[in-house]
């Protein structure tokens, strides 16, 4: 039997015998595997820059292991970073601008926030029409356990001035071109939230370079863009940082639009907290199920709010149970959920979830339609069989 | 073209499609066409051809994008922008199935769910 490898070989030389390949196009030896030391398993969404998503099966576990968290970078990760030299600038709006060492900000003292993190563009590519961006399928989310000094210490010691109302982070990023630096701020009442964190530990360990190494800031609830990464320089501004990743990026429709619709910057607002949202882990889509008890699990979350409910359906939607929501939970964090399923008989099954949480916000049947496809969170759904 | 070599091209064709979509290659590559080395000039010294060719956009879309990147620096000859757009959604339009992301090599640690294997 012809190896793969082989084949290609015989389908690349039929192809140049034909003319139809070009020189700028070699088939790619795709036995070579992408590595990506310390983030094994992950879905590939963009390799250079690094968007890396968590598959949706591992979400097994209340603290999702760093191997296994998201990474969204906009641009290149710094090459980088020697902690000796790293510094971090308060400045702005302040009465005394000053900077810190990492080792002055390990002596500030720490505050530990578990938090489901998630890209506001998870769920993206299930947006109809499609809209153009990275294309997440369900794991651009993880639960983590972020440690470092409030950003209000920070701010207290600088002496906020009254005219001070957004916080802006900037980041190391590597730039190329003439792409607008990574820059966002978010108001100055969430940044003086005792949960507000410059966080130099995630899950116990230091940050490593994919998650901002040697420090970053952790906004908790929000979007995952709030909390920028590789931290050097927090500048407090009289209103919100302009720039491409205020606006037109990271913004909503202040009213739903229809479908495929343009909005006018002047009717968008900034994506802030996280929407109610739960997956399920599994079964998997598309699994042929033995017949009997089966466990249906998965997770929940809800941004700044708490995760009250979940239910499951069997049906496709008809009827609904609640799950068993999992024993650990924290304040922005999110829940693990079992159900216990027995299938009367055998056949396709549509399995869905939905969520409720405290604000009584419910997932919907289908997300908010918006141009950048930010904060999708439709009930989620798996298709599965159940064998005779 | 023979009717042998056309059948084989079809073959190899179809063939390269199933694989694709099993499982998309490391080094994702621009499409061949009469613009594929303008447009892996203008893109790909910022990014690499995977975030293209996983978009699904009408031409309207790709305009706008296409616009976006120039004015992030680019290099497009504005005798090209139309060609350029018109190479992008032939190839990446909603009608097209989904792009398959490949996995980074290496075992997972957390457990996988019971019952999610296929």
């Amino acid at each position: 039997m012809t190896s793969r490898r082989d084949f290609l070989k015989t389908a690349s030389a039929v192809a140049l015998a034909a003319g139809a390949a070009h020189p700028l196009l070699t088939w790619a030896d795709d036995a070579a595997a992408i590595s990506v030391p310390g983030k094994e398993g992950m879905i590939v969404r963009s390799y250079r820059f690094l968007d890396l998503e968590m598959p949706v099966e591992l979400m097994t576990e209340w603290i999702t292991p760093v191997q296994h968290f998201y990474v969204r970078n906009h641009m290149f990760a710094p090459a980088k970073i020697d902690p000796s030299t790293w510094k971090l600038t308060i400045g702005g709006e302040v009465d005394k601008p000053f900077s810190l060492t990492l080792a002055d900000l390990e002596k500030i003292p720490q505050h530990t926030v578990t938090n489901a993190m998630e890209c506001a563009g998870n769920g993206r590519s299930m947006q109809s029409p499609k809209v153009p961006g990275i294309q997440w399928g369900k794991g651009a989310v993880g639960n983590g356990k972020f440690s470092g000094p409030s950003l209000k210490t920070l701010l207290e010691k600088a002496g906020v001035k009254d005219t001070g109302k957004h916080v802006m982070f900037r980041g190391l990023d590597e730039v190329p071109g003439k792409v607008p630096p990574f820059i966002r701020s978010i108001p100055i009442e969430k940044a003086i939230d005792a949960d507000t964190l410059i966080a130099t530990h995630m899950n116990d360990a230091p940050l490593t370079t994919h998650h901002g190494f040697p420090a970053r800031v952790l906004t908790p609830g929000w979007a995952g863009a709030a909390s920028c990464k590789w931290l050097t320089e927090i500048t407090v501004l009289d209103k919100p940082a302009e720039g491409n990743f205020m606006s037109p990026g990271y913004r909503l429709p202040n009213t739903p639009v229809k479908p495929g619709e343009a909005v006018k910057p002047e009717d968008t607002h900034s994506v802030t907290g996280l929407a109610v949202k739960s997956l399920i882990a599994g079964p998997g889509d598309g699994a042929k199920l033995k017949p009997g008890k089966q466990e249906i699990k998965g997770v929940a979350w809800a941004g700044e709010a708490d995760i009250t409910k979940v239910e499951i359906s069997t049906d496709g939607g008809a009827s609904w149970n609640g799950a068993q929501l999992g024993t650990d939970h924290a304040k922005y964090a999110w829940r693990l959920w079992t159900y216990a399923w027995k299938p009367a008989k055998s056949g396709d099954y549509v399995i869905l979830s939905r969520a409720t949480d405290s604000q009584g916000r419910v997932q919907p049947d289908a997300a908010v339609w918006n141009p950048s496809g930010y904060l999708y969170n439709a009930y989620d759904q798996v298709k599965v069989y159940v064998q005779a | 073209m023979s009717r042998l070599s056309a059948y084989l091209v079809t073959v190899a064709l179809v063939c390269a499609a199933v694989v694709s979509a099993a499982a998309a290659p490391q080094n994702e590559q621009l499409p061949a066409g009469p613009m594929q080395e303008k447009a892996a000039a203008a893109c790909l010294s910022c990014h690499e051809a995977r975030i293209i060719v996983q978009q699904r956009l009408s031409k309207a879309a790709w305009a706008r994008e296409m616009d976006k990147m120039t004015k992030w620096g680019a290099p497009v000859d504005p005798a090209d922008r139309d060609a350029l757009i018109d190479y992008f959604s032939a190839n990446f339009s909603p009608e097209q199935s989904p792009y398959v992301a490949p996995r980074t090599s290496g075992k997972p640690v957390s457990k996988t769910s019971a019952k999610a294997k296929h």
